[in-house]
């Protein structure tokens, strides 16, 4: 990692007003985002350039939610940060979208609402296709694969 | 009056599946929309009822061209949870078949953009030398599309022979250089029908998040061989072309001078394989709870995988596969806005799609 990057890393926790450290695991520098808004953060991460890569959901066994990861890279550098949906429930399901700030985050966005029935909110859907029927979540959310659960 | 034209799902301008919606003012294109999901099939979700053997042969068949990748990627995601290293020679010969893949992977694409230009003959001389590039994966690894070469903590086939190979290469790369190289670079055929066409500008490159030879023909100077140097890229020298203009010719040209390019890798790596063993010597492992990621340059850009385990389990919690295609193919979009309708098919290959990775 070069001089410049790893400034570049040390000025985002101040950036984000948190005072957690950097995590190096698993391939990546993971940065917990506590009460952050993802919003912020995709604003903090155009202002630095760094390119949006994906976001990864899971779905956490029993009731306790879903985390969302998101991913930027930094120059070569791998960024992710989790998020946290609390409740199993499709009410639940809800976190800001940041398509308007970050269009390169639209498809996944769409993508993992179909997959999981999380709904980002301030934004209109366009079916990708990748769903049975019109039932949001039914490919990898296990209430709705298992018709316990329906939209 | 603007009218619509749809083209795909089923389209002879296409190689796989997926729909263009165009909005057109007589022959120029006003505004696109483009619908994916054709050949869906639940890959991500299959992974999870695999064992940690059988989930690499399940995501070798992501993709039908760059199948090797998507094994390496999920390896090297694998050996990060189980802290298995692999040996040198493994590293190189990671390398080797990942630039023998990108070769075989842009001259497939070479050939398609040489039938959608008109240009035939290329078309036929195109696949002749791809067939080369098969002959020499099929004598590493014994098979023409799905290698079976990665496995957790090296590969599984060792390259007994490296100057054979090495002449195979060296032939390779003399025909391409007589034929494929001039032609895209200097034939007035390719550069009428390419140049000026399919623009996406660099700012658009950068707010769509594109990867690869499409950001790279864009002006972005981005490659993953160099700014995250994995197997033993850090060895290598190698420069990663990128060329300022956006259209179809840009990408024609980065994909071009990356043949020479991957040659030049093809040819340090067998002639500097180290010896030794091309598999770890730890038989024991076990995989620790937690999720590693593993980025990997495939031919047509960034592939990522964040694959999540608990201890104890012989499955995967969670894979899942961010490929290039899921990248690229948005700027789809902007590149065929004021673009001639004729124009499209070739427009829309010029980031060499492939909808089997994108929809999974």
């Amino acid at each position: 990692m070069t001089t410049s990057t790893m400034s570049l890393l040390e000025s985002i926790p101040e950036k984000l007003g948190t005072t957690e450290p950097w995590v190096e695991t698993g391939g990546a520098h993971w940065l917990a985002t506590g009460a952050l808004s993802v919003r912020e953060l995709a604003k903090a991460m155009n202002e630095l350039h760094a390119r949006f890569v994906t976001i990864t959901a899971y779905q956490l066994p029993k009731d306790e939610g879903f985390r969302l990861e998101y991913h930027w890279d930094l120059d070569g550098q791998l960024l992710g940060f989790p998020f946290q949906i609390a409740g199993n429930s499709i009410e639940n399901g809800k976190i800001e979208s940041i398509y308007d700030l970050c269009e390169a985050a639209d498809w996944i966005e769409r993508e993992i609402h179909e997959g999981f029935a999380i709904d980002f909110l301030g934004r209109e859907y366009e079916p990708l296709l990748l769903r049975r029927g019109d039932t949001p979540g039914v490919n990898l959310r296990d209430a709705v694969a298992a018709g316990k659960e329906n939209k | 009056m603007s009218y619509k034209i749809p083209m795909g799902p089923y389209h002879p301008g296409l190689e796989e599946p997926y729909k263009l919606d165009m909005i057109c003012e007589g022959e120029t294109v006003q505004d696109a929309k483009l619908h994916i999901g054709f050949n869906f099939r639940g890959i991500e979700h299959l992974a999870e009822t695999r064992n940690y053997i059988q989930v690499i042969a399940l995501m070798e068949r992501v993709c039908g061209i760059c199948s090797n990748i998507h094994t390496l990627t999920l390896c090297q995601a694998m050996e990060k949870l189980t802290g298995l290293t692999p040996p040198p020679r493994a590293l190189y010969i990671r390398v080797i078949m990942a630039e023998l893949e990108r070769l075989h992977s842009h001259v497939l694409w070479a050939g398609i953009a040489s039938k959608l230009m008109g240009f035939k003959t290329m078309f036929m001389t195109c696949f002749e030398i791809r067939e080369k590039v098969m002959d020499v994966l099929a004598a590493i690894s014994g098979n023409r599309v799905n290698y079976a070469m990665n496995c957790i903590g090296g590969v599984n086939r060792d390259i007994t022979d490296p100057q054979a190979i090495l002449k195979m290469v060296e032939a390779l790369e003399l025909e391409m250089s007589r034929t494929i190289i001039p032609i895209f670079t200097t034939s007035k055929t390719a550069r009428s029908r390419c140049a000026g066409i399919g623009v996406l500008t660099l700012e658009k490159a950068v707010s769509c998040g594109v990867v690869g030879p499409t950001a790279r023909a864009s002006g972005l100077p981005q490659d993953l061989r160099r700014d995250a140097p994995y197997a033993a890229y850090a060895e290598m020298e190698f420069d990663a072309p990128v060329q300022p203009d956006g259209d179809v010719r840009a990408r024609l040209l980065v994909r071009a001078l990356e043949i020479m390019e991957s040659c030049k890798i093809l040819r340090q790596a067998l002639s500097k394989l180290p010896p030794g063993e091309f598999h770890t010597a730890d038989e024991k492992f076990v995989f620790t709870t937690g999720t590693a990621t593993s980025r990997v340059e495939a031919p047509r850009g960034e592939v990522m995988y964040s694959v999540s385990w608990k201890e104890g389990s012989r499955n995967p919690a969670r894979v899942h596969v961010r490929t290039p295609t899921f990248a690229n193919m948005p700027a789809i979009r902007w590149m065929v806005i004021g673009a001639r309708l004729a124009d499209t098919p070739l427009i829309q290959a010029s980031i060499d799609p492939c909808y089997s990775c994108t929809d999974r």
